[in-house]
């Protein structure tokens, strides 16, 4: 964690959490224009920045509910980077290689760098993350989704009718087993910094 | 790691070690590199799944209210997408529109509430959590349906009196029911607080002074909107027009 003084673009995040319509769209009216042009400028249409910055929007979510996100750059650099890397990455996987990388004009803010940089490993890692509890067995996935919506593991016990001891053991093996697929993909090691 | 490290740490995380135990395992922690890192990664998978799955309501709101936003702002986009017109209309739209500004210049000679007051529709209820009242309260509000709007508002708010998005819809509602000073005293109350709806109330109470014909006061608060204010465009305009 740093100890930077948060930015005070910090209401957007925290707005996003609040899931307050008011800042959502505050954020569509002042930032996404930008955004816009850029992708229509780079092979891509307006259905294309629709998508790019609603999945942008989608994971600042996830990091901030999930990892407490501090902003400590201003929004519009970090919210254009993420959106610019999504689109990059998009055209890459279509193989399309005329790409216009004007990176000195948006690369000024480090800050800003170093915190898309974080959000896009954070998006990796979530999505890894996600796409190995799918594959989980299902009775892992139910005992953990029960466990997780349960406080209480003898009310988790008893909604699955197993004892409450083994409710207990098979969480952490589920849990153990989940931390090994995630870590045995091969996507996973090119998620550490 | 074995079975074993998996049940350990999760008693660690969960608190059921005793004093001795929890100490034995910190003191593992900081010697054990390989058992740290293996804690560490099980620590993340199980804050990914606490979120994941605690939050799944509050997620899929979420995204449903992003889609509405976005696909709303997107379809004011569309005219660029529009197809080129035949030359011949022009000149007849050019007719019309003149037939029409003349009218309107008739009409309006000076700024009316009506032109600025735009309240979009609201969107209250969160998926899985709804109550009747919220759905009430919003599907009012929404059809313009102001007097009923209001009093849902104030059922509301008899349980969750703090609340100030519920306080600036009733206000908003108060202005359209004529109710001036009750929604002008909720308006000023939001403008004392921090919150996010700060700047909506100034210029929504910017709407009432100007809806109740004192131009000279909307004006006045027009002026307190801070420049990164949402609708400080439209204010600007506002003044110019007042002025």
């Amino acid at each position: 964690m740093s100890h930077k003084k948060n930015h005070e673009d910090q209401k957007y995040i925290d707005g996003l959490v609040q899931n307050n319509a008011f800042v959502i769209q505050t954020i569509y009216d002042k930032f996404a224009p930008k955004v816009i042009n850029y992708i229509k400028q780079n092979s891509g249409d307006v259905a294309n920045a629709k998508d790019v910055i609603q999945e942008t929007i989608i994971t600042i979510y996830h990091q901030a509910t999930e990892k407490g996100l501090q902003l400590t750059c201003p929004f519009d650099a970090y919210f254009f980077l993420l959106c610019k890397r999504k689109w990059l990455n998009q055209l890459k996987k279509r193989g399309k290689k005329e790409v216009t990388i004007n990176e000195e004009v948006l690369s000024k803010d480090d800050d800003a760098q170093e915190l898309a940089f974080e959000t896009s490993l954070f998006e990796q890692q979530h999505s890894l993350f996600k796409d190995m509890f799918q594959k989980l067995g299902q009775a892992c996935k139910d005992l953990l989704t029960a466990t997780f919506k349960i406080k209480s593991m003898e009310k988790v016990a008893e909604s699955l009718g197993v004892t409450y001891a083994y409710a207990r053991k098979k969480k952490s093996l589920c849990i153990g087993k989940l931390t090994k697929m995630v870590q045995e993909s091969p996507r996973y090691k090119n998620l550490k910094p | 790691m074995q079975d074993q490290d998996f049940i350990l740490f999760e008693d660690y995380l969960s608190g059921y070690l005793s004093l001795e135990e929890k100490q034995a395992f910190e003191t593992r922690l900081e010697n054990d590199a390989p058992f740290n890192k293996a804690f560490e990664a099980y620590k993340e998978t199980s804050g990914f799944l606490e979120h994941h799955i605690k939050n799944t309501a509050g997620t899929e709101a979420f995204k449903a209210n992003l889609e509405r936003v976005s696909s709303a702002y997107f379809n004011k986009q569309v005219p660029s997408k529009t197809k080129r017109m035949n030359p011949w209309y022009y000149s007849m739209a050019a007719a019309a529109i003149l037939a029409i500004g003349f009218f309107i210049a008739q009409q309006f000679s000076s700024p009316v509430y009506d032109d600025f007051a735009n309240y979009g529709t609201i969107s209250l209820t969160v998926r899985g959590t709804q109550n009747n009242l919220t759905t009430k309260a919003e599907t009012a509000f929404n059809n313009h349906n102001y007097k009923d709007a209001e009093r849902y508002f104030l059922d509301m708010l008899e349980t969750d009196k703090d609340n100030i998005e519920l306080q600036l819809y009733r206000a908003v509602s108060l202005v359209e029911l004529n109710k001036y000073d009750e929604a002008d005293k909720l308006y000023n109350n939001i403008i004392q607080t921090p919150s996010v709806y700060k700047n909506k109330a100034i210029w929504y109470l910017a709407l009432s002074k100007l809806k109740q014909g004192d131009e000279e006061a909307c004006v006045n608060v027009l002026k307190t909107l801070p420049e990164e204010a949402e609708d400080y465009q439209q204010a600007q305009e506002l003044i110019d027009k007042l002025d």
